[in-house]
Parts: C-alpha cells; sequence; structure tokens
C-alpha cells in the first residue's frame, strides 16, 4: 500500500491572532506554526495501515521553507518521504490553486491512497481534499472516523458520521479519503523517529518543476478574494438566572430566551 | 487551569542564544545532533507535557496512589506515560547508541525534563527515577547486567528507584544498617528496611529495579563499608521467568503535595529470600551512588524551577484578568478597576518569579552544559568542566528549590484568597514545591557539602575556576553600554563571596563546627551571587539582540529580560549585605547555644 498525505502547516490553536494593516491577512510575525491536527490524523491512519500491509507513505506538502518543520515531524512519526511545493509565486493562492498545483505533484506518483484533514484549522475552507479528488479523477470520502482496508488491499470500507448516525462507506482504490477527528489518536514523534527523519528525503519543487505557470498562482489569480477580516465580536458577560425554586428559574430561563435572545 | 506552564521562548532562548547547545555538535559524541533535531524534540516534549501530562496534574493529586493488599495502585497515566517514555526513548536518550540510547544532550534532555516537570511533576518522576537508576547500572555493572536490566528499564516497562534512605539513616548514610551476606553462588542477601523510597512499588510497570545501598557482613563503618546492589522486586531466572524476590511493601507515606507518586516503606529479606546483585567493587558503592544522587540533584533544582515556572504563568495569567482596585494616580471612583497588573506592587511579585524562574533555569542549563563537556571532552577542560559542576551542584539544587518556594508563594498570593482555594493551580503548586528543599539531601547537607567539601576540593581549584567564569562575564559586561553598573555591582558581591570565604575558610582547621554552623547562609549568598552572574549573561544576549533592533514579540522579550535583569541586581543581589555580615561574624552563637535555652 503506497499512501499519500497531504497536509497543511497552519498557526497554533494557542496563538493570538491578530489582524494585518491591510485588514486581509493576518500578521505572521509572532505565530508558531504546527502541522493541521487534521491532516495529522490522516498521517496517523497512513501509518497504521503501512504498518499493517507494508508499503511507503509519502507526506506533500506546500508553502514557504517553514513547512518543512511540519513535513519533518510527519518523517519523525514514522512517514519515509517528503515533498514540499514551494514557490514564492503560490503566496496567496486560494484553495483551488493549491489543489491544482498539489495533484500536479502527486499525478504521477505510485499510490493507493491519500489521506488529508478535512479542512484546514486557519481558513476553515475544506475545499483543497475534494478538489484533488476531483483533479486526479478518484473518488472522494470525506470526514473519515474509521478505515478500513480489505484483506486483499482492492477496497476501502470509511465510517462517516451524519447528524448523530454512521454511514458506511465502501470504495475502490485509489481514493482521497479526508480525515475527521476521531479517526485516531496521532502518535508522539520518539527520540529515534526524530533522528531518522533527517536522513530522510525530502524534495522540493517549484512550479516550474511541475510544469506549472505561475501566473495561475498567488494572490492575483484567487478566484476567491478576501475583502476584509475582523476579530469575532467580544463575548459579552453570562447571565445567571435568579429564582427559588426550578420551576422559576426554568420559567425566567424560558422568558428571557424569548423575550431578550430571542430563539424561542 | 491556566493552559500555559513553561515559556517555548525563554527555553530557545537559553538554549541557543544564552549557552549555544548547537556547539556541542562539534564533539563526535553530538556530531549527528544539530538545531532541526533539538526544536523537533523539544516540539515534542511540549506537546506531551501539554497533552498527555498537564490534563492530569489536578487529578492525580486528588486521588493519590493507594496501598492495597501488599501492593501500590497508581493513577493509570502512569503506565501510558512510561510506555510513551520508553517507546519514545525518552528514558535512555543521553545513553549510547550501543546500549540503544540517542546521545542526546544533556542540555536538551534538561530542558525536556524542566517542560515535563512544570506540566506535572508527579508524573514526570517515574520514567526520570528510571533514567537515573539505569544510568548507574550502565557505567558500573556488569555487562550480564546492563543486558538484564536495560533494555527493560529503557523502554519503560520496568521502574528503577534509588533506595538509600532507613528510618535511622536519612542525612546520615554511614548508618545505614541493611545487609548484604555474600552467597556460595556469588549473589547476596538483602535483610534491612527502606524508607521513603519514590517509586518503591506501584502497578504502572511491570517490575521494579530497586538500585540499593546495603552494608557487606563485616563490612568497616562509615561510607567506606557501603556498597551498591541491584535488588529486583521480581527477579528474572535464567530461563526468563520472573520470581519474586522477597522485598515486601510494608506501606506508603500520606504526604503534603507531590501526591501523584508513592513514598514507600520496604522490607526487605523477610523470609531469606532477598536476592542482591553486587555493582561494581564492594565498599565503593556511595561513590559510584553519588552519580545519581548528582544527577538527581540537578533534577530537583530543574523540578522547584518547573513548578514555580507553571505557578508564574498562572499566577501572570489571572494578573491581566482580575479587576481590583484602581491606580494611585487617578482620583476618580466611578472609573472601571484596573486589572492588578498594573499595581506596582502586583509588578514586583511577578518580577520576583521571573526572576527565580527564569535565573534558576539558567543556572541549571549552565550545569547541563558543564555536564556535557565533561562528558565529551579530554584532559584539563574535561576536568576544569567536571569540577565547575561538582561545585555548582548544591548551589543548582539549592537556590530553585529555596528560591522557588517563595516563588510560588508569591504566584499564590497574586490570586489572593482565590489563591488558597483549589479551583486554582497555585496551593497545589505551593504543596508539591516544598518536598525540594528536602528530598536529595536536605539544604543543611547542601551547605556543607558546598562549604565543607566543594569550596575546598582539590585545593580549592573549583572556586578559582568558578571566579573565573563570572570574571568572563563581568569583563564582557564591562565592555557593553547600558551593563557596566552591573558589572561592577557582581565584581563587588564576588569580592565579597570571597572575602567571606577566606574567613570562614581560616577557621576550619581550628573547629569545625563554628566553621560550618552557617553553612546554609554561605549557600544562601553562593546562591544569589550565581545567578545574578546567569541574569547577567543573560542580560549581556539580550542587549546584543537589542542592537539589532528586533519588532514585535522579539523587542518584548528581550526588553523583558533586561527589566528583570535590572530587578535581581536591584532587589535581590543586594540581599547578600546582609547575609555576609553575619557570616563575617562568627561569634559561634548557634555553637555555643544549648538545648535547655529552646524550652520556654
Ligand atoms: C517525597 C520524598 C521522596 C523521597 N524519595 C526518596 C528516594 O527515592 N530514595 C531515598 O533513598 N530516599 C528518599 N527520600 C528520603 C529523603 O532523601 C530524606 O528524607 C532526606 O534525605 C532527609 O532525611 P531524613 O528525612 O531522615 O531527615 P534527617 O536526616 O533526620 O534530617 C532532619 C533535619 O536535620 C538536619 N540535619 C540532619 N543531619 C544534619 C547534620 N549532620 N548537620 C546539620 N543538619 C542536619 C536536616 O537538614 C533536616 O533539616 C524521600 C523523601 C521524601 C519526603
Amino acid at each position: 500500500m503506497n499512501i499519500i498525505v497531504l497536509l497543511k502547516q497552519v498557526p497554533d490553536t494557542e496563538t493570538q491572532i491578530k489582524i494585518a494593516p491591510d485588514g486581509k491577512s493576518i500578521v505572521t510575525d509572532d505565530i508558531k506554526w504546527i502541522m493541521n491536527p487534521y491532516d495529522e490524523f490522516g498521517v496517523e491512519e497512513a501509518l497504521r495501515i503501512k504498518e499493517k500491509f507494508g508499503g511507503e507513505v509519502t507526506v506533500v506538502g506546500l508553502g514557504p521553507k517553514r513547512v518543512t518543520e511540519s513535513i519533518r515531524t510527519a518523517l519523525a512519526m514514522g512517514a519515509d518521504k517528503g515533498i514540499l511545493i514551494t514557490d514564492d509565486a503560490l503566496e496567496g493562492s486560494d484553495s483551488l490553486a493549491v489543489a491544482k498545483a498539489i495533484t500536479a505533484a502527486v499525478k504521477d506518483l505510485d499510490y493507493d491512497l491519500i489521506f488529508t484533514g478535512q479542512r484546514g484549522i486557519d481558513d476553515d475552507m475544506g475545499v483543497v481534499g475534494a478538489s484533488v479528488a476531483e483533479l486526479l479523477g478518484i473518488p472522494n470520502i470525506s470526514l473519515g472516523i474509521k478505515v478500513e482496508i480489505s484483506e486483499d488491499q482492492k477496497t476501502v470500507t470509511v465510517n462517516r458520521p451524519v447528524e448523530g448516525q454512521t454511514l458506511v462507506i465502501e470504495s475502490s482504490l485509489p481514493a482521497l479519503i479526508t480525515a475527521q477527528k476521531g479517526l485516531n489518536e496521532p502518535r508522539y514523534a520518539s527520540l529515534p523517529g526524530i533522528m531518522k527523519a533527517k536522513r530522510k528525503p525530502l524534495e522540493e519543487k517549484s512550479l516550474a518543476d511541475l510544469g506549472l505557470d505561475a501566473s495561475e498562482f498567488g494572490t492575483e489569480a484567487r478566484k476567491v478574494k478576501i475583502l476584509e477580516l475582523t476579530p469575532p465580536p467580544e463575548r459579552a458577560a453570562g447571565k445567571i438566572i435568579e429564582g427559588e425554586t426550578p420551576q422559576e428559574k426554568a420559567a425566567e430561563l424560558a422568558r428571557l430566551l424569548h423575550e431578550e435572545a430571542k430563539v424561542l | 487551569m491556566a493552559e500555559k506552564f513553561v515559556s517555548e521562548r525563554n527555553l530557545k532562548f537559553l538554549l541557543y542564544e544564552v549557552f549555544d547547545v548547537e556547539g556541542l555538535t562539534r564533539y563526535s559524541y553530538y556530531q549527528d545532533h544539530g538545531r532541526e533535531i533539538f526544536d523537533m524534540i523539544l516540539d515534542t516534549a511540549l506537546r506531551m507535557g501539554k497533552d498527555l501530562l498537564h490534563g492530569t496534574f489536578q487529578e492525580m493529586d486528588r486521588n493519590p496512589p493507594q496501598y492495597v493488599e501488599g501492593r501500590v495502585k497508581v493513577h493509570p497515566l502512569v503506565r501510558t506515560l512510561m510506555r510513551e517514555c520508553g517507546e519514545g526513548g525518552w528514558i535512555g536518550a543521553n545513553a549510547p547508541y550501543e546500549l540503544g540510547g540517542q546521545q542526546l544532550p544533556i542540555m536538551i534532555s534538561a530542558a525536556s525534563r524542566f517542560i515535563f516537570f512544570a506540566a506535572n511533576y508527579s508524573a514526570s518522576v517515574y520514567p526520570l527515577l528510571t533514567s537515573g537508576a539505569a544510568h548507574l547500572i550502565e557505567s558500573f555493572g556488569t555487562e550480564e547486567m546492563k543486558a538484564l536490566y536495560i533494555p527493560k528499564m529503557f523502554s519503560g516497562q520496568w521502574q528503577g528507584t534509588m533506595a538509600l534512605t532507613e528510618p535511622q539513616a536519612g542525612s546520615s548514610l554511614s548508618d545505614i544498617t541493611t545487609k548484604a551476606v555474600p552467597t556460595q553462588e556469588g549473589y547476596y542477601k538483602i535483610r534491612g528496611q527502606k524508607i521513603f523510597i519514590s517509586a518503591g512499588d506501584h502497578d504502572g510497570a511491570d517490575n521494579i529495579i530497586h538500585l540499593m545501598l546495603a552494608k557487606i557482613e563485616g563490612a568497616p563503618h562509615g561510607v567506606k563499608g557501603i556498597s551498591l546492589f541491584v535488588v529486583p522486586r521480581l527477579r528474572p531466572e535464567p530461563d526468563g521467568t520472573l520470581v519474586p524476590n522477597d522485598v515486601q511493601v510494608a506501606g506508603i507515606y500520606h504526604k503534603l503535595g507531590y501526591r501523584g507518586a508513592p513514598i514507600t516503606q520496604l522490607s526487605l529479606g523477610e523470609n531469606d529470600d532477598c536476592r542482591g546483585y553486587l555493582v561494581g567493587e564492594p565498599h565503593k558503592g556511595l561513590s559510584y551512588m553519588f552519580q545519581m544522587m548528582n544527577e538527581a540533584r540537578i533534577d530537583v533544582g530543574m523540578g522547584a524551577a518547573a513548578i514555580a515556572s507553571a505557578a508564574y504563568y498562572a499566577a501572570l495569567e489571572y494578573a491581566r484578568e482580575r479587576p481590583q482596585g484602581r491606580r494611585l494616580r487617578s482620583k476618580d471612583p466611578s472609573l472601571p478597576q484596573v486589572p492588578i497588573i498594573e499595581h506596582p506592587d502586583v509588578k514586583r511579585m511577578l518580577l520576583f518569579q521571573r526572576a527565580v524562574v527564569d535565573g534558576s533555569l539558567a543556572l541549571l542549563l549552565q550545569c547541563a552544559k558543564y555536564a556535557d563537556l565533561e562528558k565529551v571532552q579530554e584532559g584539563e577542560e574535561k576536568e576544569r568542566h567536571g569540577l565547575l559542576l561538582d561545585l555548582l551542584t548544591p548551589v543548582a539544587k539549592t537556590y530553585p528549590s529555596e528560591m522557588g518556594l517563595l516563588s510560588v508563594s508569591q504566584g499564590l498570593q497574586c490570586l489572593g484568597g482565590y489563591g488558597y482555594c483549589d479551583e486554582f493551580p497555585l496551593e497545589q503548586h505551593y504543596r508539591d514545591a516544598r518536598i525540594h528543599p528536602i528530598h536529595e539531601g536536605t539544604t543543611g547537607i547542601q551547605g556543607l557539602d558546598l562549604l565543607g567539601r566543594k569550596v575546598v576540593i582539590k585545593g580549592g581549584k573549583a572556586f578559582k575556576l568558578y571566579l573565573e567564569e563570572v570574571r568572563g562575564a563581568v569583563a564582557r559586561a564591562e565592555a557593553t553600554r547600558g551593563l557596566d553598573a552591573g558589572a561592577g555591582l557582581l565584581e563587588g558581591a564576588l569580592q565579597r563571596l570571597e572575602e567571606v570565604t577566606a574567613h570562614l575558610l581560616e577557621l576550619a582547621p581550628g573547629d569545625p563546627e563554628l566553621f560550618l554552623a552557617d553553612a546554609t547562609l554561605y549557600l544562601e549568598l553562593f546562591g544569589v551571587v550565581t545567578v545574578a552572574w546567569q541574569w547577567l549573561l543573560q542580560a549581556l544576549r539580550a542587549s546584543e539582540a537589542l542592537e539589532a533592533d528586533p519588532s514585535g514579540g522579539d523587542r518584548d522579550f528581550y526588553e523583558g529580560k533586561l527589566r528583570t535583569y535590572q530587578y535581581f541586581f536591584s532587589y535581590e543581589l543586594p540581599k547578600i549585605e546582609g547575609l555576609c555580615r553575619r557570616l563575617l561574624q562568627s561569634d559561634g552563637l548557634t555553637v555555643n547555644l544549648e538545648d535547655r535555652h529552646f524550652t520556654d
């Protein structure tokens, strides 16, 4: 089983995000960057399948040079090879352009499965996985919380949550699966793994290497344009419901929900 | 609960900018390492600290180990953590490749320990003790012993301990009475009692390997009669089976803090079937054990600094959010209350904590660097760094332990009444931190060690080297704009330290008791001067970095460093004057005082 994992580097959830003076982007100076947690589920799942069936895991990242750190982390967890798509012209690209670049980098690789996170926790678009599958012409199964490969390694069965129920989907291979929380508990990189990661191959590819035209990428080529970023509204103070008895409190709560919050 | 418990920025500042850990990769033992690897290791340690350890910090305190039918039951995290630390390679990280280690610099493992300790001190000691015990076998055990025990210990399946203390022998190890009787078969039969043995039994590991001090029958009195043994709870038979080795757990103690880890009372050889396997030569056990004890003393300092770090970040978070009172300059009572961090006295409390935490951590990493250099260098350089480490070990154990306690207390103070209540972690940090001046040699014993032994070893060579090191920083600071005043203050403090040291050493031949009566105060003095040196080193680097006109968070960081340095030199360093005055008196007040004077 050869498996590809697509990963994105995102700001750590604990980072204080500040909007840049242009009002359309964020200040990146003091950000701590991490592997997108949903992609990490993908890495873990790929490693488990590899441990069971053999084969190779290749991680593919896109972005500036710092993304190497996240690829190395995946290599330290046990992946075999890394590819970093990096090019100044990619700066500011939208999800579709990212999907195009990734597709160009993976289309000629030998793979049975592709994993990626169901979305990036930074932009929350959730577009790249499905777009890559579409561009490659392979099935896309989203929000996987359980993945099972058949013994003959020809099909995959994926559980996907829907409204409190579980949808069980079977697909032929190759396929692309986007990972949802609950799929697994990603392992920590081990010290021997970290030492080994340094010696594992990590290739860098520019748009030219991938045979792509730089003018189709970057901020100018965006189909989706960001007009403005605003911080979420400050949370207002909470309210404690007063009352002598539970009944009284419930009545007061119902009244507030109806009259003040206007949700009933 | 507060999310942040350590500053990654500060750790990296100390490792890379102040102490140049990357420089170690020049030595062949460390040549496979580099910044990228170190970053990934720290990153993993931070994640493990956050995800695995910090979440159970309070839970392990509220659900301490239980003594059930002769065994000790611990929190399920212990087994998970031992496995993660084993499989992750953390337990054997410093060991050479041949033994399954990663030849990791001690500086990096020390930094990782700081992270683990700050996240959850109780949980972190289990793998830590195992590392220390395995290292002892690695250094002094036979090949057979190494093959038998080290892999299982490095993998976290077996727990290691250090079993020294007995009811009548705590500080005074020469008084241990646990006996070892030689047999025809080569092993010894052990009989005796041990108390306070950390992780001496628990169900989070499959076996417990005690590194135990005992006296071989007929051995000379005193420390020269002590030998070191491996005493497993279950002894491995040649066919690989494990059989009970007559190590009974008589009970556990209920303690003030650090409750997630048990301390056990062990009874050995009740059925005359407890086998011990001699490590190294007979009667040399204490000197071997000092390897583990010295490492453990640095770790205790690290634990103390780490708990103070977690307490500081909890206090800081609170101080930023708690509105109370108004600025003294504002006269209008209708204005909203200000967050308490705006009050100068609260800022002073926070600065004190930061001065202790970062100053202690710097000193501990300095010691780790000396340990690394001693390990990889040869000849005179090796001796130099070994002596510096020896000299500074009691200081690096005690300053963080004693001052960390005050630091946590100030953290608790920042929360007012809430600090005293268990909704906030401060009260637990306060209880947890109290162990550090006690275990691995009390503060009193560290004082005796510093003044009675370390300052005079090799004709005072270690002390001379220390003065040289500190004066190196003084000279650099004299040539740095803005730091010349600090350089002058530290030089003045060094001269006072030399004066006091010379005065005390003159008393030594006449009356050892008078000489050492105030050794603890001498240690306190030594600690303040040493940490001032560490602050000057940090200020040197921060000044240099500010020359490059950094922006944003970097500027705030370096400016914060310089302010804390100023705080240390203005508020803490002057405190040595009282100590010096007392130490120069030597009137024998405590020597001559009698028991009857205390009664009423
Ligand atoms: C939580 C915890 C964990 C521990 N873990 C371990 C462990 O894993 N393994 C182990 O072997 N031990 C362990 N210990 C034991 C610990 O090392 C001892 O408690 C410590 O060394 C002090 O010994 P003691 O308790 O007998 O006190 P004592 O030695 O009786 O000391 C009492 C007081 O007298 C002072 N004092 C004693 N002798 C002198 C002297 N000559 N001059 C001046 N002052 C003196 C001491 O400084 C102290 O203030 C642990 C203890 C605790 C509380």
